[in-house]
């Protein structure tokens, strides 16, 4: 009971008294200005069934998944590369810690330069936010496989692809996942960022382009649905996290 | 010196340099041999070099000068029929007792149902059939090292080293274990290096104890104990050798104690 109470009652409970103090607040200005929370339910009713609201999640997934899975599929290799060759990972670490501090939002205004509008800057922006975080955590969980493991496979022989595969790549598993976490996060921020300041379409342009209408009750919805879309990703991540930690062994 | 000795230790020693640059000397030269089947105990306070020793035998560590061979052979690297045992067991959290034992076979060459058959043997050997696909974070650590004991076990090695195994676990658990070394060791006969920190436990398994002492590391003498496994902890055979050993224990300490005062 007490658990129901904290789990689930008290979060519901929260969630009312900031959509209760957001009508009473929203009572002061005119609606234009802050809509409150009905008018916004309204809102979001009014993009879903004309069908603006699906079209633009479809093109922010499609990007989003395009580039972060860019990411991954680069930044793990080179991360478990760097991480075997110190030599490697000494010299290229100044320059990542130079280009890392970046905002992907300063890379802007060279992505429309370089791309143009439409989907490549933002399929850019989400690719750099997601890449250092799954490549600075896939080298320091390969960095952190405990020298035991390397050395127990050394003893019974194991040949240097078996060790690539059978030790290092499961021993840095979990310091992946966290990364690849982590990246989900970062990567979604930026999809909106990217989207609002180059894109035609998608959930960012939505937002950019009620603004341009004037329609408050518009941005509001699009900022909702992409704060429900980035619960929903992390309540997945988790799953999917604790789902492989059950077949890892429980240290994931 | 016999010709027949399985691990010969010839002059080796092991030099480090510090990171402040000087010529560091971990092991002054040690000269041993160890027989084929031999149950050996490497035992001395922390600092007399005895991992290092064993890391030399077991082709982890490099001398700096002597030798070291195994079988005539001079040791050059890790050999899977020289199989190191660690205190803190090395298992892979991401598999089960069955694919930690497997691993070990894969390693080898060994695959399929002969390999299954195999670590299937040796899990039963070590009294753990029934964990069999349990996850190492599912299991005590004295069931932990019984896995690594089979694993090691499984690739059928002339050579065991030990170093500390263990030394992590409670007085009750360690008995147990040391038990069932005997046991495994007597069934196999492997030759058995075993590194500990406990005088007791050095005497109790040993067939020979190497007393080593620190500063630099070195062996300050070697005891036979003649007496015939099961032993009896509190037996008066074992009291005798056990009294031996500490007394020579205690000038080691005398020294190591008198070094630190005249070094301040």
């Amino acid at each position: 009971m007490l658990h129901f109470l904290s789990n689930k009652l008290l979060p519901l409970l929260a969630l009312v008294a900031f959509l209760a103090l957001w009508q009473f607040a929203a009572g002061f200005w005119p609606p234009e200005l802050f809509p409150s929370p009905l008018i916004v339910a309204r809102a979001l009713r009014e993009l879903a069934d004309t069908g603006v609201l699906w079209s633009n999640i479809a093109v922010s997934l499609a990007r989003f998944t395009g580039a972060y899975l860019a990411a991954t599929v680069i930044a793990v290799p080179l991360g478990l590369f760097l991480g075997r060759n110190p030599r490697c990972r000494r010299a290229i670490d100044p320059l990542v810690q130079v280009l890392r501090p970046i905002s992907p939002i300063a890379w802007f205004p060279l992505a429309v330069l370089w791309f143009g509008i439409g989907n490549a800057p933002a399929v850019f922006i989400i690719f750099l936010a997601a890449f250092y975080p799954v490549l600075l955590s896939t080298i320091s969980a390969v960095v952190g496989i405990p020298p035991v493991y390397l050395k127990v496979a050394a003893n019974f022989g194991a040949k240097p692809g078996a060790v690539f595969l059978r030790v290092i790549i499961p021993a840095a598993f979990p310091g992946i996942m966290v990364g690849l976490h982590i990246a989900v996060g970062t990567a979604w921020i930026h999809l909106v960022a990217g989207e609002m300041l180059g894109a035609q379409s998608g959930l960012g342009f939505m937002i950019v382009d009620a603004r341009n209408f004037l329609r408050t009750d518009w941005i509001m919805a699009g900022m909702l649905v992409v704060g429900v879309l980035g619960l929903c990703f992390n309540i997945g991540m988790r799953r999917f996290e604790l789902w492989l930690g059950r077949r890892w062994g429980g240290i994931a | 010196m016999t010709v027949s000795a399985k691990i010969r230790l010839d002059a080796a020693e092991k030099r480090y340099a510090s990171p402040r640059g000087e010529d560091l000397q971990a092991l002054a030269p040690v000269t041993l041999d160890i027989a084929s089947g031999e149950f050996v105990c490497l035992v001395g306070p922390s600092g007399c070099g005895k991992t290092t020793l064993v890391n030399l035998m077991a082709g982890f560590e490099k001398t700096s000068a002597g030798a070291v061979t195994i079988d005539g052979r001079p040791v050059r690297g890790t050999d899977p029929d020289h199989i190191m045992i660690f205190q803190d067991y090395g298992l892979y959290p991401w598999r089960t007792v069955l694919g930690n034992v497997l691993f070990a076979l894969e390693a080898k060459g060994i695959k399929g149902k002969e390999a299954l058959a195999k670590a299937t043997e040796y899990i039963e050997l070590v009294g753990l059939t029934k964990s069999r696909d349990s996850f190492p974070h599912q299991l005590s650590g004295g069931m932990k090292q019984r896995v690594a004991i089979a694993r090691a076990l499984a690739v059928e090695p002339s050579v065991l080293f030990l170093d500390e195994p263990f030394g992590a676990l409670d007085a009750f658990t360690r008995m147990y274990l040391q038990d069932e070394l005997l046991r495994l060791w007597q069934e196999k006969r492997p030759t058995v290096v075993f590194v500990t920190h406990d005088l007791d436990e050095a005497v109790y398994l040993g067939g020979r104890v190497v007393l080593m002492a620190p500063g630099p590391g070195r062996i300050q003498k070697v005891i036979d104990v003649p007496l015939p496994w099961p032993r009896e902890r509190l037996g008066e055979g074992l009291g005798r050798y056990r009294r031996e050993l500490f007394e020579e224990f205690h000038l080691v300490h005398q020294q190591s104690t008198s070094d630190v005062e005249y070094e301040i």
